[in-house]
């Protein structure tokens, strides 16, 4: 009988304990799945700044049509890619693709004083600095959450509910800002 | 983000909670001494029983206790709405103007740091002065605010700037703005029913017993006062350092942060900021004080932000650099002007554009777009084309020439005519600032809000002309007349090109007696040719101007 009572704690703590892992693993893969959504708000705006940026240089460039097929090919690539190793690779591209389009760029110079190549070479800046800190934003997520579900015991209860790591959204870039020691 | 999201609500009704326990305790300790007050000295004496002294029974406490939770709730309710709001307004901050490229471009900067903490909406604020600081705001609605000074905006690089507004999207999301507004408010509360007391008792200069008793109640409130300083600074202190770690977790730049605190204790970050009681929405305190730089107990009670210093070595020694090497990066500092791209560029390229216009059976030409206004018997159905270009139109179907033609143009709605040639005038950019500018006379009319800001900002680089035009008008103090005005001081004869009243003739301050025209409606200001650049010239230069007239006595 007593044997039995003690069981029943014990199972209800078990339980309990299991509910709250699950919950707030739950919590955090809605975070992880938020801060996905914010780099894909940003792609995408970049991706509908390019058919502009083509439109105004197409005009200047006679003898460099294929920098500026490789972009349109590199952002139809960007759209079509699905999984999200994928699509930082096609991103990757695109963004190599656009800096060899911005440095043809510089020999133009009637073209680099046009105001729309001036306001949209200003909207694709900002756009990258919004992408390389919603990535930044996610990464930090996905780090939180793959090491919560990797870690004993809640590593117990994510093999339980079938949670799986998540890939980060890498970017191979030389420039790349590295993270310092932050200690306080 | 080194925050969870519930640690801080917890941690936000915590303080909360605590703050409204405050708030009734200390009006709770008013309602109780006043009580104290009247029982031993109104009540003694009007039965003319020897003087003893009591304490109030337990049930008069309890009704002050109540007594003090209705007016505590009272005052909460009242302190908290429109918290924003309030606040901006007492630091004379506005809402970024979407037509301005520095604001522009802090609204970028701030989206961008909006987005690194997770895609939170913060409004990008602006408070109109020289000085360097940074603010932020969280109210009951969650609504978000991070604001910096004009001065930030035109002496800091943009990675600078990204470090600063990191700062306060660290306290934004650690929850101290939202503390911090909260508890400012309260604050503001105090200070005006203080001043208004104080002006109680020299209005009707209360003696003998009343006086007695708004004397104390003066007290009472005084002490109040201090302890929500004390309150304020409790919270305060630490959280810089926590801000700044954040600002660098987002930005990955402690270099551009510890710039940045360099610079903003440099120059003085307080004039034109009336911070009072609220120095802890700042990034540094707006007051200076010695104690702010000094460390130990004392220090850390009373001041609002920890030594600047202590902050400049902590960033630092992240970004494994030394003193020399930050003095030597600011001395070198590189700033891109968010306008250089734009506004200088414009004038040249639409300057290059000129005319042929077909007259007596020949081509003309080329004219500039000035030159066509001022052409004899040039009217729209003129044939012209235009330089380097083979195809041949009539003149109104070229838009840009088609403008040479509206001369009478008053009626419409929504033009603005110059006041002078009564052509409509164009909409530009000067500085960054939008501003209306006729072609022709060359004269500008700028909106009162843009002022400040043009005098702040120093990126436009001034001709000869103009310096040799401002050193004159210094040395001589003599009236400046770009324009052959018609009238004197003191006139009302130009139109406001907005408000379409008439504008004051007037000196714009009376150490530059330059006289320009002033909407006496709008506060809008009125420049002839050349008139705002001397202007802009004289007041950004001042300090070398007192310093030449130091040196010729
Ligand atoms: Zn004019
Ligand atoms: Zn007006």
């Amino acid at each position: 009988m007593i044997i039995g009572l003690i069981l029943l704690v014990v199972l209800v703590f078990i339980v309990g304990w299991v509910f709250m892992v699950y919950n707030s693993l739950i919590q955090l893969s809605v975070r992880v799945k938020n801060a996905w959504s914010q780099i894909d708000v940003q792609l995408k705006r970049r991706h509908d700044l390019i058919p502009n940026l083509v439109e105004t240089v197409k005009g200047y460039m006679n003898y460099e049509k294929d920098t500026l097929e490789r972009v349109i090919k590199a952002r139809t690539q960007a759209i079509d890619a699905s999984s999200i190793k994928d699509k930082a690779q096609a991103e990757n591209f695109l963004t190599q693709t656009l800096r060899s389009l911005f440095a043809v760029v510089e020999r133009y110079p009637d073209l680099k004083a046009n105001q729309t190549m001036l306001k949209l070479q200003d909207e694709l800046t900002s756009t990258e600095n919004k992408i390389a800190f919603s990535r930044q934003y996610y990464n930090d997520e996905v780090m939180r959450f793959n090491t919560r579900i990797q870690v004993a015991p809640d590593n117990i209860v994510a093999k339980m509910f079938k949670f799986s790591t998540q890939d980060f959204f890498e970017i191979e870039d030389k420039a790349e800002r590295q993270s310092p020691q932050v200690k306080f | 983000m080194p925050f969870s999201f519930i640690e801080i609500e917890q941690k936000k009704s915590r303080l909360i909670l605590f703050v409204f326990l405050f708030l009734i305790f200390f009006y709770f300790l008013t309602v109780w001494l006043l009580l104290l007050i009247v029982r031993n000295f109104f009540f003694a004496s009007a039965f003319g029983n020897e003087f003893i002294f009591t304490f109030p029974p337990l049930s008069h406490t309890l009704i002050a206790l109540a007594v003090a939770f209705l007016i505590g709730l009272l005052h909460w309710s009242v302190s908290t709405s429109n918290l924003i709001d309030k606040i901006s307004a007492s630091i004379d901050a506005s809402p970024v103007d979407p037509k301005d490229n520095y604001h522009q471009y802090l609204k970028n900067i701030v989206d961008e740091v909006s987005i690194a903490i997770g895609g939170r909406h913060i409004e990008p604020y602006v408070i109109p002065t020289s000085a360097l600081n940074a603010y932020s705001l969280v109210d009951f609605q969650d609504n978000a605010v991070i604001g910096v000074t004009e001065g930030l905006l035109a002496r800091l690089n943009r990675s600078q700037i990204e470090a600063v507004v990191g700062h306060e999207a660290g306290h934004i999301v650690s929850g101290d703005s939202f503390n911090a507004t909260v508890i400012c408010s309260l604050s503001e509360i105090y200070k005006e029913t203080v001043s208004r007391l104080g002006q109680g008792t020299r209005e009707f200069r209360l003696r003998g017993k009343g006086g007695v008793l708004i004397l104390l109640i003066f007290i009472v409130l005084t002490i109040m006062n201090f302890l929500n300083q004390l309150l304020n600074t409790f919270i305060s202190r630490q959280r810089e350092y926590r801000a700044d770690a954040v600002s660098v977790r987002l930005t990955r730049n402690p270099l551009a942060l510890a710039e940045a605190l360099r610079l903003i204790s440099q120059k003085w970050h307080g004039s034109g900021i009336n911070g009072e009681n609220i120095e802890s929405i700042f990034i540094v305190s707006p007051n200076v004080r010695s104690i702010e730089e000094q460390e130990g107990l004392a220090a850390d009670l009373f001041a609002t932000h920890p030594p600047i210093d202590k902050r400049v070595n902590i960033l630092l020694d992240m970004a494994h650099l030394d003193e020399k090497t930050l003095d030597e990066n600011i001395k070198n500092m590189i700033r891109v002007s968010p306008i250089a791209k734009a506004e200088f560029k414009e004038g040249v390229s639409s300057d290059k554009k000129r005319w042929f216009v077909f007259k007596q059976d020949e081509w003309q030409g080329p004219f500039l777009l000035d030159e066509l206004r001022v052409l004899k018997g040039f009217s729209p159905t003129d044939w012209i084309k235009i330089e380097g270009q083979d195809s041949v139109f009539e003149a109104f179907n070229d838009d840009e020439v088609n403008k040479v033609f509206g001369a009478t143009i008053e009626d419409k709605e929504d033009s603005y005519p110059c006041p002078h040639c009564h052509t409509n005038l164009n909409e530009l950019n000067y500085e960054g600032v939008p501003i209306l500018k006729c072609d022709f006379c060359a004269g500008s009319f700028v909106d009162y809000s843009g002022i400040s800001r043009i005098f702040i900002r120093e990126d436009k680089e001034f001709s000869q002309e103009i310096v040799d035009l401002a050193s004159s008008v210094y040395k001589t103090k003599l009236r400046y007349n770009s324009f052959s005005k018609p009238g004197t001081s003191d006139d009302w004869i130009l139109d406001c090109p907005k408000c379409r009243k008439k504008m004051h003739r007037q000196f714009f301050v009376y150490s530059y007696p330059v006289e320009i025209d002033r909407c006496p409606s709008c506060s809008g200001i009125w420049f002839d040719k050349q008139e705002l650049e001397v202007l802009q010239y004289l007041y950004q230069n001042k300090d070398k101007f007192l310093l030449q007239d130091k040196n010729s006595v």
